[in-house]
């Protein structure tokens, strides 16, 4: 019974989505959105359930990187593989600018668990970059 | 605070790894909760048997 409840609201939460035309403007200002909070974009347009989900899966990645004592690249950095890192991180967007006020927490990556942690903030840096794509196509009418 | 709670060893690091990424991944390629629930269900233990039995193969590498 309650799974059928939640069934409707997913299904009643798509479908206002999909009332609305969507514009290149709107797909774009969707985008910025996902990528500066992670989850606002999808909010924008109407997807509760999505931009819930987004944030707890991007903040909760992101935070236990960083609390694994996980390194968060920082720009211009010498060596490829930081850079490459670097763009990872940047696609948690505000998450991985507040990372930044946590200096207490020094990377350990000499440890397992400091470079699992390295992992995880890129992969939540990568699922919102993923989040940002599809908050475009839904705003740009691409994608219902 | 060197490890959050949730992820006290590499193990359980692995499990909210496999979990979030399960969740993130149907909500972006799936329609209607059946279909997101069988393909979280799916997707993690994917992750699962696949780290461990990584793991298994390379067990013998590691001595």
């Amino acid at each position: 019974m309650k799974g059928a409840v939640v069934s409707e609201s997913l299904r009643a939460e798509e479908s206002e989505g999909d009332q609305a035309t969507g514009t290149l403007a709107r797909g774009v200002s969707a985008a910025i959105g996902a990528w500066v909070v992670p989850g606002f974009g999808h909010l924008m347009l109407r997807r509760w359930t999505s931009a819930a989900v987004y944030f707890v899966c991007v903040g909760g990645l992101a935070f236990t990187g960083l609390f694994m004592r996980g390194a968060v690249f920082g720009p211009g950095a010498p060596d490829m593989f930081d850079r490459l890192g670097f763009f990872a991180d940047i696609g948690a967007g505000g998450f991985y600018f507040l990372a930044q006020l946590f200096h207490g927490i020094v990377p350990d990556i000499a440890h397992a668990s400091g470079d699992y942690g390295t992992r995880m903030f890129a992969t939540a840096g990568i699922l919102n970059l993923l989040t940002v794509l599809e908050a475009f196509e839904i705003g740009s009418g691409r994608r219902t | 605070m060197t490890v959050l709670a949730v992820a006290r060893n590499h193990f359980q690091a692995m499990l909210v790894f496999a979990f979030v990424v399960s969740v993130a991944f149907a909500f972006l390629t799936k329609r209607g909760l059946s279909e997101r629930a069988r393909y979280v269900l799916w997707a993690f233990l994917a992750f699962l048997l696949v780290a461990i039995g990584l793991g298994w193969v390379m067990y013998p590498f590691s001595r």
